[in-house]
């Protein structure tokens, strides 16, 4: 799926834009199915702002954003759904689990909104590859920041995309536990053929980046 | 699917209070039942105001007859235009004209232990106004003995007053029915000897009744041939002998009735409106429940809001969470109309029986029309859920 932003400015940094330039925003941009991007700023530049803004929960913006030549306020909300359990995953900065329910049953919830896709034995290779088989069955809620970004990761990818998109997803993890994680993601990325969107303060070497751009 | 209704559920929970929502259940279960009880009571009413099968059950036949006065007096006979007039009455349904007997008649016992001799006179009318349904009531020249319906007021009279003065024993309507006595009937000088018996005793027309086919063949046998053959009284059927233009017709035209009977329409009106009263409240508490419970159902929906926008969020379509959240608060709708309509229908069967012990005959099931209202009614609120959930619904999933 191809992304396309053109002359994209959201409301929230209309100012501070007029001093500034940026690689994204304000400018045309096309990222192709398949490509690793990786997006640095530091705090304050819109990168969650960003990454809302393609999974459509910020509309909050002038220019357009294209989805496979489809304009994003053009997409119904019943479509919007099918695109979010087929086409697009995420990873939340503040990952939005439900604090209530089991690692496994987050998990799990996705899954089935995406059925026939992941199998459950697949779930759980998956979280012994990310070390956090022993949180399955504990409540989100009680689990560290760091157990929560894995978990959150892990719920991103049961489902089948074609971009990933990731926010800040390795802040409170240590470098083996990131290593970890970021085999998995490459992995699942490749099978899927799927583009990768990371939103980050630092330059890493995580992945082989298609290109880098800065806010 | 069930896996995934089971994680919603459990996201989705009733944060509202189970108590609240059962409380709402019964609000709107007391509202069901007050309208279909309103519905199955206007079919009942209906029924008794229509049917045939009733004994007099309300005031709706009228004996009418010219009000006799120094004018009328030795002409009180409704001629074939009068009749026709009363026939095109709106407020009146059906017509019958009564025939008297024009010869004479005598009843005498056949008993030694009881004796007594009267002479009399008989009154015919079409069979549809007789509210006696009974086998004996019919009469050819070769039956055994002719069925005769006594008002009600001969037998109290007899009873409470004649008895005492002539020491005479008391008679219940049971023994009245089994006594045979001899009726004779003469005119043209000749004599005719027949068995009689009591086949019912009526409230709705104060004559001696005999069948209209006894009465034609008596009549024509029996009668002085230049005798004057019209009739003086008519029987009508009318749904509300209250009716102030059927007064009013009837004191333009001289005629009058038994007063006493359009008494009993203040009655029946009054039944009329209690009904429909039941109807309004009804359809009140229905409103009023109907509020309470789309108020649930926003209440839930607003208290689960952040569940709800995180759903959407990760993918979980409106309609999904739509057809969950009906599944969830319209199935318990189901099964109180279900329980509603059942209390109806045993309600219904039991005044049936009841009634009919009274000689009052009403359906001992419930009617087509509560049926189709139970049916209506889930309809609506089938329709109010889906509209509340979709409204609520698409707020929240509107709103990241």
């Amino acid at each position: 799926m191809r992304i396309e932003l053109k002359q994209v400015v959201p409301f929230v940094l209309k100012d501070r834009l007029l001093h500034k330039t940026s690689n994204v925003w304000n400018t045309n941009l096309t990222l192709l199915p398949g490509e690793y991007i990786k997006i640095q700023a530091p705090s304050g530049t819109g990168k969650t702002t960003l990454l809302n803004t393609l999974y459509s929960i910020r509309k909050d913006y002038t220019g357009t954003i294209l989805m496979d030549e489809k304009s994003l306020p053009e997409i119904s909300v019943d479509e919007l759904s099918k695109m979010r359990q087929n086409k697009l995953s995420v990873v939340f900065q503040n990952l939005r689990l439900f604090p209530n329910l089991l690692a496994f049953e987050n998990i799990e919830l996705k899954r089935l909104l995406s059925p026939n896709y992941c199998s459950k034995e697949k779930i759980e290779w998956m979280a012994e590859e990310l070390g956090i088989t022993q949180l399955l069955q504990q409540k989100t809620g009680t689990c560290s920041f760091g157990e929560q970004q894995r978990i959150a990761i892990l719920r991103a990818l049961v489902q089948p995309f074609k971009w990933l998109m990731m926010d800040e997803p390795f802040s409170h993890l240590d470098d083996s536990n990131i290593a970890k994680a970021v085999a998995l993601i490459d992995s699942e990325c490749k099978a899927q053929k799927a583009g990768l969107i990371i939103a980050d303060l630092e330059a890493d070497n995580h992945f082989i980046y298609t290109h880098q751009y800065f806010l | 699917m069930n896996q995934l209704n089971r994680l919603l559920h459990k996201l989705i929970h009733n944060s509202a209070g189970q108590a609240r929502f059962v409380m709402a259940l019964v609000g709107l279960s007391v509202a069901i039942v007050l309208l279909l009880m309103a519905v199955q009571l206007q079919v009942n009413y209906y029924q008794l105001l229509n049917g045939k099968n009733n004994q007099d059950s309300v005031a709706n036949f009228l004996v009418l007859n010219k009000e006799l006065t120094n004018e009328t007096v030795g002409a009180s006979s409704l001629s074939e235009k009068e009749i026709a007039n009363i026939k095109a009455q709106p407020f009146f349904e059906s017509v019958g004209s009564l025939t008297p007997s024009r010869f004479k008649a005598s009843i005498q016992s056949n008993s030694e232990r009881f004796p007594f001799y009267t002479d009399i006179a008989f009154e015919s009318v079409p069979a549809e106004f007789i509210d006696i349904n009974n086998k004996d009531w019919q009469w050819d020249e070769t039956s055994a003995f002719l069925p005769i319906i006594v008002p009600n007021q001969f037998l109290d009279f007899y009873n409470f007053q004649f008895s005492f003065s002539q020491n005479l024993p008391q008679l219940t309507p049971q023994v009245v029915k089994m006594v045979v006595f001899k009726v004779t009937i003469q005119g043209n000088g000749t004599p005719y000897e027949m068995k009689g018996r009591v086949v019912g005793l009526s409230n709705r027309i104060s004559s001696m009744m005999v069948p209209q086919n006894f009465m034609d063949w008596a009549n024509k046998y029996f009668a002085p041939k230049d005798g004057n053959n019209k009739p003086s009284r008519v029987v009508v059927r009318t749904k509300d002998p209250g009716n102030p233009e059927l007064k009013k017709y009837l004191q333009s035209n001289g005629l009058i009735t038994d007063a006493e009977k359009t008494r009993f329409s203040r009655y029946r009106q009054i039944v009329g409106y209690v009904v429909n009263i039941s109807a309004i409240t009804g359809v009140l508490l229905l409103a009023f429940a109907l509020l309470i419970f789309t108020l649930f159902i926003q209440l839930t929906i607003a208290s689960c809001k952040d569940e709800i926008q995180l759903l959407v969020v990760l993918g979980a379509s409106p309609k999904q969470l739509r057809v969950f959240l009906m599944k969830r608060f319209f199935p318990p709708n189901i099964i109180i109309v279900f329980i509603a309509f059942i209390a109806i229908g045993i309600g219904q069967f039991f005044l049936g029986n009841w009634l009919a012990q009274k000689q009052i005959f009403i359906g001992s099931f419930p009617s087509f029309y509560t049926l189709f209202t139970a049916l209506l009614l889930l309809l609506v609120i089938a329709i109010v859920n889906f509209k509340t959930i979709t409204n609520y619904l698409n707020q929240q999933a509107t709103t990241n």
